[in-house]
């Protein structure tokens, strides 16, 4: 995906401009004349004169016969699956963040692991085998040796019964 | 001289050397890999390292990255795909050598002078660090700012080929950096109350989002293609190295000086090291018609080359804290999180710390050796990991280092956001080396700016009253002028350069 480098400037332009404008809520210090608000000016400035001369640029380039179309597609993604492989990684770690409170760090590593494993074309058993052992040795090293806080959820609850 | 005995003593204990040990492995891996990069490798590591003490943590760093670089080499002659950036700019090289018989030779002179390489590259480090720190001891805010200025415009003159499209992406990273409480005054900024945001943003799973999730959203669509291996047996590997030692000696020098000079640049790291040092080989050469049909030649300058520059960028970093790659940038991000900031005054301060970095170096490139040697015999196997189960395992990886570092799914968004908008902008050529430059130097960079504005009451000929805030001023300038002179006449080109992403 890829958009004209006009579009591409106008985006950089607006947040750039939406940046500065919440920079005029930060307040001045008394006695002190460069407060919070002028490093981020600068670079929203710096951010505007950049996306303009892209947007220069690709005026001149079209002066000259060039066509943009203001948004093209990799042709590898006419391809309906090499579409849905590539979304499925973004998708995958969306899913994973809805699920994971409820659910529980080791169902849900286990369903990423094994779902985008059989989109893949891993054979059956193979991904069933890597997906426990990697959810396994994940929750191992992370939960129990490093003691990082990875969520809970339904399964330790009915696993421990509590 | 007691600093060096702790230092020894710091790394000679067997918790250290077995991370040590299984990061070698860990680097040669995914330097093997085919899309996997030895920046990834640093980012995916940081999670693994958080609960360490520093001279493990620098450890796994420094020997992952030493084994991922050299790895990248094994693949690059075996088929015809770069293990890392690094070994691109002799791939098409390396497999003509393959293709006529001499795998052995190829990746025995890959072995044996990315050691050296590397060995000189740290003996640069080792020499120039600590005078660079009795000069650095004495910096004001002023030398500060033009320090960060010089090392975000090296970044971007150097590291893009479209300077316009590089200064969007530093200036999107230092606005980046702004985000949380500001370093001058203490005020919130950009946080919209949300509590998560007033921390800043953190910067690991940003890394981890940008170097790693963008590769996999770029792998998941190739998953199914497959190099193919001109030869799956190899033989001895150091016969003949001899012979190519006599007569390309020279080459390795220059590759190694100027693979630790380009390293020491801010900005601009192996990968690019490589490319330079394979045109000056062609340059210079006697023959340079044998170039691209298997010579070995540009291999020996290059390879040499992309070792030397791990240790160089390492120079700024620790003097400075400006790092010299993205590497190095990792490595300071690590250096904060662990209350170290790195500057002159850990020369001072901590210089058991230092020389604990100096010997893991020298370690990691003699241990190169033995394990680079055992990962060559195995590489058949090695490369037969199927990219399909790798892709998954990586992400969930990825989404749990990015947890750990916040403890809370505050880190899966960054890593999640920050992957998405690390692929929009390489998809529009905007590279994204100097977004994390600008999102590491950011608070640097406006804490000298803003101090030094404070105490020269806005005046900007203060900027320059200083020998060397002049001095390096001066070189800003002189880049500046060079930058637009660039820009000027690619405009003249009439057409932008699309430059490959490094």
């Amino acid at each position: 995906m890829r958009l004209s480098d006009n579009w591409l400037a106008l985006i950089f332009i607006a947040l750039a401009a939406v940046m500065i404008g919440m920079t005029t809520t930060f307040p001045a210090f008394p006695g002190q004349k460069y407060g919070p608000a002028l490093f981020p000016r600068i670079l929203g400035t710096g951010i505007i004169v950049c996306a303009l001369l892209i947007a220069y640029r690709a005026r001149q380039r079209r002066s000259e016969g060039a066509v943009e179309p203001a948004l093209a597609f990799d042709p590898v993604f006419a391809d309906r699956t090499r579409l849905v492989s590539f979304l499925s990684i973004p998708l995958s770690v969306l899913a994973y963040l809805l699920l994971v409170d409820r659910l529980g760090f080791i169902p849900t590593a286990f369903l990423l692991l094994l779902g985008l494993m059989l989109w893949f074309g891993v054979p059956r058993l193979r991904a069933l085998a890597v997906a426990v052992a990697m959810t396994g040795l994940m929750q191992w090293f992370f939960g129990s040796l490093m003691r990082v806080p990875l969520p809970r959820g339904l399964f330790m609850q009915l696993v421990q019964g509590g | 001289m007691a600093a060096i005995a702790t230092a020894f003593g710091l790394i000679f204990d067997p918790f250290v050397l077995m991370v040590i040990a299984l990061s070698a492995m860990f680097g040669l891996f995914v330097g093997a890999m085919p899309g996997l990069t030895a920046t990834m490798a640093t980012a995916l590591l940081v999670p693994v390292t958080f609960f360490m003490s520093p001279v493990p943590a620098l450890g796994a760093i420094v020997t992952a990255t030493t084994m991922a670089i050299f790895a990248g080499d094994i693949p690059a002659a075996m088929l015809r795909m770069p293990g890392t950036p690094a070994s691109a700019a002799y791939t098409d090289e390396s497999f003509a050598m393959a293709k006529k018989g001499q795998l052995e030779l190829n990746l025995g002179v890959n072995l044996v002078f990315s050691v050296v390489g590397g060995l000189i590259g740290v003996a640069f480090l080792i020499a120039g660090a600590p005078l660079l720190a009795e000069l650095a001891i004495n910096f004001s805010s002023f030398e500060y700012f033009w320090l960060a200025c010089l090392g975000l415009l090296c970044a971007i003159m150097i590291g893009t080929g479209d300077p316009v499209k590089g200064f969007l992406s530093l200036f999107l990273g230092l606005a980046i950096g702004c985000i949380g409480i500001d370093p001058a005054a203490g005020f919130p900024r950009f946080t919209f109350g949300n509590v998560d945001l007033m921390s800043g943003i953190n910067f690991i799973p940003t890394m981890i989002g940008v170097f790693a999730v963008s590769e996999l959203m770029r792998g998941a669509v190739t998953v199914d293609e497959a190099g193919h291996m001109v030869q799956e047996k190899v033989g001895a590997l150091f016969r003949g190295i001899g012979g190519v030692t006599r007569l390309y000696w020279k080459n390795v020098l220059r590759g190694s000086v100027i693979g630790t000079l380009i390293g020491a640049l801010p900005g601009a790291g192996a990968d690019i090291a490589a490319w330079v040092s394979y045109a000056m080989a062609k340059r210079f050469s006697k023959e340079p018609e044998k170039f691209g049909t298997g010579h070995i030649e540009g291999v020996v300058e290059s390879t040499s080359s992309n070792n030397a520059a791990l240790g160089g960028a390492w120079i700024p970093a620790l003097v400075f804290g400006i790092p010299g790659d993205s590497i190095t940038a990792i490595v300071i991000g690590v250096l904060y999180m662990k209350g170290m900031n790195p500057g002159p005054t850990v020369f001072l301060e901590n210089p058991q710390f230092i020389y604990a970095v100096f010997i893991i170096f020298i370690l990691a490139n003699l241990l190169m050796l033995p394990l680079g040697y055992a990962a060559i015999r195995g590489a058949r196997r090695l490369l037969a990991v199927p990219k399909n189960v790798l892709l998954p395992v990586i992400l969930l990886f990825c989404v749990v280092g990015s947890f750990a570092m916040t403890n809370s799914p505050y880190g899966i968004v960054l890593m999640l956001i920050f992957g998405v908008i690390g692929w929009f902008l390489e998809e529009h050529g905007v590279p994204v080396a100097p977004l994390i430059l600008g999102l590491v130097l950011g608070e640097l960079l406006e804490q000298s700016f803003m101090t030094s504005m404070i105490k020269s009451d806005g005046s900007f000929l203060m900027f320059f009253s200083r020998p060397i805030a002049g001095t390096l001023g001066l070189a800003n300038l002189a880049i500046w002028a060079a930058i637009l002179w660039k820009v000027a006449r690619n405009h003249r080109r009439a057409g932008v350069i699309e430059h490959a992403d490094t």
